[in-house]
């Protein structure tokens, strides 16, 4: 099968193959390109060997084979000689048709020479004719020319004749512009022949110009002309080669003198302003001169478009004296309504500016500036607060003839601090709610700055409390000498204002300010997160709360170290080892007595009645404490069983009397009984220690016993009504008839009467009457262990102080060394002349 | 905040003020004091903390004349003490030693060293020289400060110098520098003044008035805590003497004795009349140095500097005296007799 299919590719090949060598130039080509059929069945190859092919035929195929391709052989032979007959009748028959064409061709190039010659014969004529056209009108043409050339001269003479008319005529007309194009066309001939022939001419037109030129820089810097005549104007002077720059910076200078103008003005009107409360006038008066700056500039820029640079200077110049002026005018404290309206005239005139010169950004420029100086403001309104609030401490306090200075400087210092603060704040809330282009994007800052101010505020109060207070001996090393002189001076009155002061503002004061903030200033947030809001209400809370509870302690402890220098004065100076017979109570005890009435004064000016029930123990002090819990809650018990709870009752009472340890040091409460009680207390201990370093004799013992009896009994006396105390007693005693021993019961009515004197020297008279009275009432109709409960606070406190004073004299007595008291008739004597001296002394004095 | 519990007690049979470490004995923590009674005999008694810690031991008890203001135990023999006593009417001073046989005898009696009788008024204190063997005593009255001689041999003290406080300078108390042993403090009504015994001379002074107590800080030098009546606890560097390094809040009554540790930087003891022992940790550093060597790595302000407030007394604390041997281990005395001996260990871990 491949067999037959090779012959009839190989008769196709062949046949191309050989068609093409006939036609190729190269028969290397075709001989190489059919070398590969060079085998035994190549015919087509020139070394195509007959007999080897035959031999080979032979030798390969078998008759059959053989007489095939004998068959093909022949038929292939008649087929390769139709083809070269066909190419042999083609190629005849294109000669055939050359030779016609030929034929063709030279028939029609006859005649053609003939018709050459009759052209150029034609031609030849005509060039004659136009060369004799030409010469005879040469000269004629010539002539015309030049007379045209004298006619152009003679009009442009004419033109400079006439200028100087012309431009007179410009002038009279206004007509600038044409009389700087005349002029500037004429400027040409004027250079070049202007010395010789044209010099009249030329000298009219120049001063012709002069007056133009004047003209146009008195156009230029009339403010009633035309923006656009204005700017005309300068252009035209330009073309002159006016010296421009000489011109503009006249205008600019100008710009600035009405600048300077301007910025006078507003000062003026700040003055105006601090006398009028009218800012609405004022801003009438800024907005003209203003408005006449802006179209200064306007025309300005017209006028001279590069100048941009300049002008926005110019502009921020004017923004920054405005702000400087401003900054200088919060320096004084002043409302904020006026502050706004400097704002806002500044933010107008900005504005206004900002119309005509847009690429300054003045609103960001001013933005930045607004900022300091709003910034300013917060922090100087608060230093004000703070001022007053400190003048307000300190200025009524040493008003001596004031009734009850310390009260009236509370009130107003607490007033101060609340209403200030209050103040600030709704002037701040203005600030916000304003719609002023940059207070609007100042909003957050100015929240965070508010914030701040308040948290820094309360800081520098709680420093400047300190300061006053003239406690701060380790909180700035440098002032410590000075710090130290100070605190001599420092009132304790003034320490106990601050205390309470302190309270207020941390009870009071800062859950306002917290409240308003929080509804008005929240947001802020250009802070960043991780510093938390710049007001911390719990953190400043904790500061006052501490230093109030400091002051209250600082407080007493001014008032303790007067007495304890009394006392050590009372104790260090005698030789008491040789002490003589007491004769009558020392004075120290008036002394001791002054001081306590003192402080009694000024806690009933300053701090508030205790709440009897609300008196709580700290828990920090002994173990003792704890164990000894409110009566009332132990035993609530029915109305059978009240006797067996009262006399309970009076049974811990009077246990805790004989207890060996006394609860003096229990934490102070902002009430006035505490206070003192807690001052008492203390002084009565550093009795008792100043007396253990001492050692007696037997009549240095019997003093400090007279002494310590009459510290007892003056204060029973000045209870004015002892009837209705006496009536009170003997209930009390009534009420306990069969359980109590009467020398406990007797125990009970003097430290009872104690109780009673105390609170006579706490409250100074009426109130102390009052309380008697309700007693009295309550003890008509109620159980005695509401009483006893209710009087609580009172009866421990009492307790504590005879128990100290008891302390004192068992003290001495230890200290003593021969300890026999007094005889009571003796002691009593001695009391009672002790205190009809003081009787004849109160009458003298009032 | 309460330290009942873990305080070891000890009775003594009257009113006693004074308590002293009794440095010398470096095998046993012990501690001596003595009575203050005026018409009863007082006594002095030596106590021993048991080995376990749990039990004080009375080593020996020993009557002494009369009542004993102060009492310090020598430093470098631990039978060797002083006292200030007061008949009631007079002051004196001595230097005891406690018989050897003490333990055989019925009723033993000190053996008095040196009397050291130049004072006139009353005395206040006698200090020891710092530490180690020295013969060197001060005592001070209260117009005066002598420098004392001492010759346990010979049993006898000669006055090597006196200087006069000067006139309105009521002496109260004092202290000797360990860092310095040329320099001591002696307190007065409204200064600290501070002496060089070289020259006898006043070198410097700190104003503050009040002072009941002073101690040097045994690890620092420079470093100088008052005890005040009405103002607390002061630290002072002598370096700046105007103004405190450091306020503690001190008592609720008057801080009456002060002590500080001598091992332990910044810590600190202070006995009140309020009936309390407070233990503070006042970091003493001054800017030079936040010392890595202080207790607890830098405090700060607001970590509160009382550590501890032991409040089992039933009166004024008026004795305190931190153990050398045992620097954790201190004991006080309040003035109804009781000997407290504390260790500051529990609150020290917890810190």
């Amino acid at each position: 099968m491949g067999v037959d299919d090779v012959p009839l590719d190989d008769k196709a090949k062949r046949m191309r193959d050989l068609l093409s060598s006939f036609y190729s130039p190269d028969p290397a080509m075709s001989s190489s390109n059919s070398s590969k059929f060079a085998s035994l069945d190549a015919i087509n190859t020139t070394s195509f060997d007959a007999d080897q092919y035959m031999n080979l035929l032979v030798q390969k195929s078998n008759l059959e084979g053989l007489l095939q391709k004998h068959v093909e052989m022949a038929a292939e032979i008649k087929n390769l000689d139709t083809d070269l007959q066909m190419l042999v009748y083609e190629n005849y028959n294109k000669f055939i048709s050359a030779t016609d064409t030929i034929k063709r061709m030279n028939n029609n190039i006859v005649g053609m020479e003939a018709n050459m010659e009759q052209l150029l014969e034609k031609i030849m004529s005509v060039q004659s004719r136009s060369d004799g056209v030409n010469t005879s009108l040469f000269e004629k043409r010539e002539h015309i020319e030049k007379l045209h050339r004298t006619r152009n001269l003679l009009r442009k003479v004419q033109f400079i004749y006439d200028l100087p008319a012309r431009l007179g005529k410009c002038i009279k007309s206004e007509a600038y512009a044409d009389a700087v194009r005349f002029y500037t066309g004429a400027m040409p001939i004027f250079k070049a022949y202007g010395d010789s022939s044209f010099q009249d001419c030329k000298r009219a037109s120049e001063e012709a110009m002069g007056t133009v030129i004047k003209n146009l820089q008195g156009k230029l810097f009339s403010d009633a002309e035309s923006i656009q005549a204005r700017a005309e104007a300068a252009v035209l002077l330009k073309q002159l080669d006016f010296p421009v720059d000489s011109l503009k910076a006249k205008l600019f200078e100008k710009l600035e003198q009405s600048l300077e103008d301007l910025q006078l003005k507003t000062e003026e009107i700040t003055n105006v302003l601090e006398d009028s409360s009218d800012p609405i006038n004022l801003a009438t008066t800024n907005d003209a001169s203003i408005r006449e700056f802006v179209e200064a500039i306007r025309a300005y820029r017209v006028i001279f478009p590069d100048s941009e640079k300049q002008l926005i200077k110019l502009s921020q110049d004017l923004i920054a004296k405005h702000f400087e002026i401003t900054e200088q005018y919060i320096k004084e404290q002043i409302s904020v309504a006026k502050f706004l309206g400097v704002l806002r005239i500044i933010w107008r005139d900005v504005l206004l500016m900002d119309e005509v010169l847009n690429e300054a950004f003045l609103p960001d420029y001013s933005l930045g500036a607004a900022q300091v100086v709003v910034k300013q403001y917060v922090a100087n309104t608060f230093s004000h607060l703070l001022r007053d609030i400190s003048d307000a401490l300190t200025v009524n306090i040493h008003m001596k003839v004031e009734e009850l200075p310390l009260q009236i400087a509370l009130e107003t210092s607490k007033n101060a601090v609340l209403k200030g603060s209050m103040d600030v704040l709704v002037d701040f809330r203005h600030f916000l709610d304003d719609n002023l282009g940059f207070l609007l994007k100042l909003r957050d800052s100015i929240v965070d700055w508010v914030q701040e101010g308040f948290q820094d505020f309360f800081m520098a109060l709680d420093k400047q409390f300190l300061l006053l207070s003239g406690r701060n001996k380790s909180v700035s090393q440098e002032q410590g000498l000075t710090e130290g002189m100070m605190v001599d001076k420092v009132l304790a009155g003034l320490v106990l204002v601050l205390a309470q002061l302190s309270v207020f503002i941390e009870q009071t004061a800062i859950p306002k300010i917290t409240e308003e903030i929080a509804t008005s200033f929240s947001g802020g947030g250009v802070r960043s997160f991780e510093n938390g809001p710049a007001f911390v209400p719990g953190e400043i809370c904790r500061i006052f709360r501490s230093a109030g509870e400091k002051f209250l302690h600082h407080y007493i402890t001014m008032r303790t170290q007067r007495v304890s220098v009394l006392l050590k004065k009372r104790f260090k100076a005698p030789n008491w080892v040789k002490h003589k017979e007491p004769r009558e109570v020392h004075m120290f005890v008036d002394l001791f007595l002054q001081e306590l009435e003192a402080i009694g004064a000024e806690v009933k000016q300053l701090l508030p009645e205790g709440g009897l029930r609300k008196h709580r123990r700290s828990e920090s002090n002994g173990s003792t404490t704890s164990s000894r819990s409110n009566p009332l809650r132990d035993d609530r018990m029915t109305r059978t069983n009240t006797q067996r709870a009262r006399s309970q009752l009076l049974e811990t009472h009077l246990a805790k009397l004989f207890k060996q340890k006394v609860e003096i040091f229990t934490k102070t409460e902002f009430t006035q009984e505490s206070v003192v009680t807690t001052i008492v207390k203390l002084c009565l201990k550093s009795l008792q220690e100043f007396v253990r370093l001492q050692t007696f004799n037997r009549s240095g013992f019997q003093q400090n016993q007279l002494d310590i009896q009459f510290l007892r009994s003056p204060l029973k006396e000045t209870v004015e009504d002892e009837a209705a105390i006496d009536f009170l007693l003997d209930e009390v005693i009534k009420q306990e008839p069969d359980s109590r021993s009467f020398g406990l019961l007797l125990e009970v009515h003097q430290r009872f009467y104690f109780s009673l004197i105390y609170m006579k020297i706490v409250r100074e008279g009426d109130l102390g009457l009052t309380s008697l009275s309700f007693m009295h009432s309550f003890l008509g109709r109620q159980e005695f262990k509401i009483f006893m409960a209710s009087f609580d606070i009172f009866w421990q406190a009492m307790m504590d102080m005879c128990l100290l004073m008891e302390q004192v004299i068992v003290g001495t007595s230890e200290r003593c060394l021969d300890p026999i008291p007094l005889e009571p008739p003796i002691l009593d004597k001695l009391i009672q002349a002790k205190l009809a001296k003081k009787r004849e002394q109160n009458a003298i004095t009032s | 905040m309460q330290g009942a519990s873990s305080g070891v007690g000890y009775g003594l049979k009257y009113q006693a003020r004074c308590i002293s470490d009794v440095k010398a004995d470096t095998d046993h923590t012990s501690f001596i004091t003595g009575t203050l009674s005026l018409r009863e005999e007082n006594e002095v008694h030596l106590i021993r903390l048991s080995s376990g810690g749990t039990e004080l031991i009375c080593e020996g008890l020993f009557s002494h004349p009369n009542e004993i203001w102060d009492l310090s135990s020598c430093p470098f023999d631990q039978r060797i003490f002083s006292t200030v006593f007061s008949t009631g009417e007079s002051y004196g001073a001595a230097v005891w030693q406690i018989p050897e046989l003490y333990g055989q005898l019925n009723s033993p009696q000190l053996e008095k060293i040196a009397s050291l009788d130049a004072h006139s008024g009353k005395i206040n204190c006698i200090l020891w020289w710092p530490s180690g063997r020295n013969d060197k005593l001060i005592s001070i009255d209260e117009e005066n400060l002598f420098l004392w001689s001492l010759d346990c041999s010979k049993k006898a003290a000669q006055v090597q110098s006196k200087e006069s406080a000067g006139m309105l300078h009521y002496l109260s108390g004092g202290a000797w520098d360990p860092h310095d042993v040329n320099a001591v403090a002696a307190t007065c009504e409204s200064s600290v003044q501070f002496w060089d015994l070289r020259t006898m001379n006043k070198t410097n002074s700190i104003d503050c008035t009040h002072v009941r107590n002073v101690d040097y800080d045994t690890k620092k030098k420079h470093i100088l805590v008052t005890a005040e009546d009405e103002s607390g606890i002061h630290v002072w560097d002598l370096r700046m003497p105007k103004v405190p390094i450091k306020e503690l809040p001190g008592h609720a009554h008057w801080t009456w004795a002060i002590s500080c540790n001598p091992e332990y930087d910044g810590l600190i003891l202070s006995g009140g009349t309020d009936s309390t022992v407070n233990l503070w940790l006042a970091s003493t550093s001054t800017g030079d140095g936040m010392t890595s060597e202080s207790l607890v790595e830098s405090p700060t302000q607001l970590v509160d500097p009382l550590l501890n407030s032991y409040s089992d007394y039933e009166d004024s604390v008026y004795g305190l005296a931190w153990s050398s041997r045992e620097p954790w281990i201190f004991a006080s005395l309040s003035y109804d007799g009781r000997v407290i001996v504390e260790s500051v260990k529990p609150v020290l871990s917890k810190k």
